[in-house]
């Protein structure tokens, strides 16, 4: 009998987690009745690491912006032959996708479970990288960029990025540009899959209702089949990677960008110490309190602004944060920005300085709980949270727990963060309206 | 009023939707938006949007919504809450009487009457809705799939925005509001669909109608309603459009009516547009973007009301001439049968297994049901029903269905500038 770590949620979810002896982690969440099944196979590996060392040269090297993205694209592919094709063809719908700090290979099946292990498996295992089929996909992703390029809400979202980090490649896109990635060749695609796609900095996820014991020893045996060494433990070699050092300030204030569109998109961006582990779950239980209470439809600052005309729908508030980097994001559409900015930054002036609702707070608290169990219902918000949790290290299910500790002390202090000094602000503006 | 149950216990929530389907023309469409904007935000019981809101996430965060969607030719406007079975809250409190309750005074407790107050409110809701539709050109891709269904559509309701138009929107009045209201109330097809783990919950059918039978319309014959208003299309020849905004990327469409089509070729053309554009095994995705590297997106969408196809891809300026003949050539591939067995099987099996993931999803399950009454008039075909007759479809039934399909349109969004590096 294999050994596993069972994780519980108080309402009944479960998750098995066990360990591969040539060191891959494999989660299984069981989903009762669904009749889709979600494979993920994934590596701790996104487009945050450009510096490391090569895992079989032992040389520290650097790697053009977007090769984690160019490798998640080309690892898809085999000879003759695309994976989006291969799963396709059994009637599978696949996909990848790479971040900051994850690349993720996915299919979504309801009958063809096995083969689509077998499959995921081979594909991952298998890199088949040319001159010829490097340079071909040169051209797609080149369409990808320019794709994201006039996507306004990914324009402001970077630029906000770009003003708040100086030398943290967070501020790089994740697919880089046309000119980074002409720099990729097939030799350094091969040293990046060398290097962090080794078992021990992936993982596999099952999202599904599925037998967990039958389906371990079916990725055991597939992934079996393209490793020699699959017994050696000693195998296990540690991973290297460099992160430059990033100053406390932020690099600019102020980003605008005009582009072809009716609307402005403004995003306040405050750049925050980074936070560990379970730390990381209530900055973010803390931030989805302030983004209710403060900036929802019931709060004042939307009534006021909605009935002055500036916005239509709710600022989001959002808190984005990993073991790398943190920060919070307050981005909305306004016909007005620069009544917007400054009633904004009034506003923040104020609910620091004033106390915090309790009545309210037991109102959102009740929300938050309902949320959660909503998230029950959707296997995608299932995925993302085991991912979030692997890649954060942080402990799964903990949510409940925590929120039902945070006191209203929380919510000031975390408020108290938010400053002029460590603030940015990104606009995009429409093409006529010449703005500084 | 029809009521429709679809229970599964895999699900902890409910979704309960309340939905009037009413026959509109392309003007009607604006000011049934504006009524939507006002539903959403406030109503005689909850005044303003705090206090709703308030009351929402006292619910454990029901989720509300006011949505407008086009069925074809028909306008939808749906009052839709989704809330947590109680066996699964704290305490097991069971909100689901709130929970009708508040739907019903969305839809039937309106401020619309309050003179003074309600003049403020569409004043307001009418800028809400302005700016959607100023808005539109915002997301290129989806601008221009928008603008090539108004061109192949332009005399019908389809054809236009599912927002409205800007200038009748401008000119909406109080008065007319009331109007379109008691039309909504009066002539609209109300579709009542509870879909989620109903378990504990026996008596719904007899909750629904004793909150909502009173006020309720009688209405409950959907072959009144009829979503494709087009049957015959013109034969008139190819026309070509280019509209120019500042982007990096361009966008170009293909435009098709599929003529004389019967109800049981909806299958076929599932299939027939999951072989062309549909899916990574396509042909578009195989040969525009894998062989030729033209795109990154690139997709075949087909419309079942208006028996239209429409083909999208993202590409260079450049490559415009060379995109219009690589498009060509699929669809005369598909016109002369060059379909192998494994593309027909692979497009059959992703179809069912879109099918499939319907029954995931509560909302899916409801959205299907309500599309299948509108197209059928009847509530006899459900998912499974629908994979019984994917299954049935053969290649031969593709390949002479393509005989059906005309280009119609060749559309290109964008020029291009450079790019800073």
């Amino acid at each position: 009998m294999r050994k596993f770590e069972v994780k519980c949620s108080n309402l009944g979810e479960q998750t098995y987690i066990t360990t591969l002896k040539n060191g891959l982690k494999i989660y299984i969440s069981k989903k009762p009745g669904f009749s889709k099944k979600i494979g993920m196979f994934g590596t701790k590996y996104g487009s945050l690491i450009n510096e490391f060392v090569d895992i079989q040269t032992n040389k520290k090297i650097k790697v053009p912006d977007g090769i984690a993205h160019f490798l998640e694209h080309k690892l898809f592919e085999q000879e003759e032959a695309n994976a989006l094709d291969l799963f396709s063809k059994i009637g599978v719908s696949s996909n990848a996708y790479t971040s900051f700090d994850q690349t993720v290979y996915f299919f979504e099946t309801s009958n063809k479970f096995e083969e689509s292990i077998k499959l995921l498996i081979q594909l991952i295992k298998t890199p088949y990288f040319t001159d010829k089929n490097v340079e071909k996909e040169k051209g797609i992703i080149g369409q990808e960029i320019s794709m994201y390029d006039d996507e306004p809400n990914y324009a402001a979202y970077f630029n906000a990025l770009k003003g708040m980090y100086n030398t943290h490649p967070v501020k790089v896109d994740i697919a880089g540009t046309k000119e980074s990635i002409s720099h990729i060749t097939k030799e350094l695609l091969y040293t990046c899959y060398n290097t962090f796609y080794s078992p021990q900095n992936m993982f596999f996820l099952i999202v599904g209702d599925v037998d967990v014991e039958k389906t371990v020893d079916l990725i055991e045996e597939n992934i079996k089949v393209y490793e020699k060494d699959y017994d050696k433990s000693s195998n296990i070699k540690e991973i290297t990677t460099f992160m430059p050092d990033e100053e406390r300030k932020v690099n600019n204030h102020l980003v605008t960008r005009n582009m072809d569109i009716y609307m402005p998109i403004i995003s306040m961006a405050y750049k925050l110490e980074v936070v560990k582990n379970e730390d990381i779950i209530k900055r973010e239980l803390i931030c989805e309190i302030i983004s209710d209470l403060y900036f929802s439809k019931m709060s004042k600052f939307y009534e006021d602004e909605y009935k002055k005309g500036i916005i239509n729908e709710p600022v989001s508030f959002d808190y984005e944060g990993t073991k790398d980097f943190s920060h919070v994001l307050i981005t909305s559409y306004t016909i007005n920005p620069e009544e917007f900015i400054n009633d904004l930054k009034d506003y923040i002036k104020n609910i620091k300085a004033e106390d915090v609702d309790k009545e309210k707070l037991e109102i959102i608290k009740k929300k938050i709980i309902g949320s959660e169990i909503f998230a029950i219902d959707n296997l995608n918000l299932t995925y993302r949270t085991i991912i979030d949790s692997i890649i954060n290290e942080t402990p799964l299910y903990s949510e409940i727990e925590i929120l039902k500790n945070i006191e209203i002390k929380d919510i000031k202090d975390f408020l108290n963060l938010l400053t002029g000094e460590n603030m940015v602000i990104s606009k995009i503006l429409p093409v006529q309206k010449e703005d500084a | 009023m029809n009521i429709y149950k679809i229970n599964n216990d895999k699900f902890k929530s409910i979704y309960f939707s309340y939905n009037f389907t009413v026959v509109a023309n392309k003007e009607d469409i604006s000011y049934y938006n504006v009524l939507a904007s006002i539903f959403g935000k406030c109503n005689n019981k909850f005044r303003n949007q705090k206090l709703l809101q308030e009351y929402l996430y006292s619910l454990y965060g029901a989720n509300f919504d006011v949505n407008v969607e086009k069925i074809g030719d028909l306008f939808n406007i749906e009052f839709k809450i989704e809330f947590i079975n109680f066996n699964f809250l704290p305490n097991k409190q069971d909100i689901l009487d709130d929970c009708l309750n508040f739907i019903y005074s969305s839809a039937y407790d309106t401020l619309l009457y309050e003179k003074e107050l309600a003049s403020d409110l569409a004043q307001r809701e009418k800028e809400n809705v302005l700016e959607k539709i100023l808005t539109r050109k915002d997301d290129k891709l989806k601008y221009a799939v928008n603008r090539t269904e108004e061109i192949m559509c332009k005399d019908d309701t389809f054809g236009t925005f599912i927002y409205g138009d800007e200038n009748t929107v401008r000119n909406i009045k109080l008065d007319d509001l009331q109007k379109y209201y008691k039309k909504m109330i009066d002539e609209g097809i109300i579709t009542v669909i509870v879909s989620g783990n109903l378990n504990g919950y026996d008596n719904i059918d007899e909750k629904i109608k004793n909150v909502f039978g009173q006020k309720a319309n009688n209405i409950n014959d959907y072959t009144l309603y009829k979503a494709n208003n087009k049957i015959n299309k013109d034969e008139t020849g190819i026309t070509e459009i280019k509209e120019k905004v500042e982007t990096v990327q361009s966008v170009i469409t293909l435009g098709f009516d599929i003529n004389n089509m019967s109800k049981q070729d909806f299958f076929v053309m599932s299939v027939y547009n999951a072989i062309l554009g549909g899916t990574p095994s396509s042909k578009l995705f195989q040969n525009f973007r894998e062989k030729e590297s033209l795109a990154y997106t690139v997709r075949s969408r087909y419309y079942r009301y208006k028996d239209m196809i429409i083909i999208y891809a993202g590409i260079e300026q450049k490559n415009y001439e060379k995109a219009k003949e690589v498009l060509k050539v699929q669809i005369d591939d598909m016109n002369k049968g060059n379909i192998t067995l494994e593309e027909f099987e692979a497009a059959k099996e992703s179809v069912i297994s879109d099918l499939r993931e319907v029954k995931d999803s509560k909302i899916g399950l409801a959205k299907m049901l309500i599309s299948n009454l509108f197209y059928y008039n009847n509530d006899e075909i459900t998912v499974d029903t629908m994979i019984e007759e994917i299954k049935k479809v053969t290649l031969e039934q593709v390949i002479l269905i393509s005989n059906k399909i005309n280009l119609k349109l060749i559309y290109l969004l964008g020029g291009e500038e450079n790019e800073k590096i």
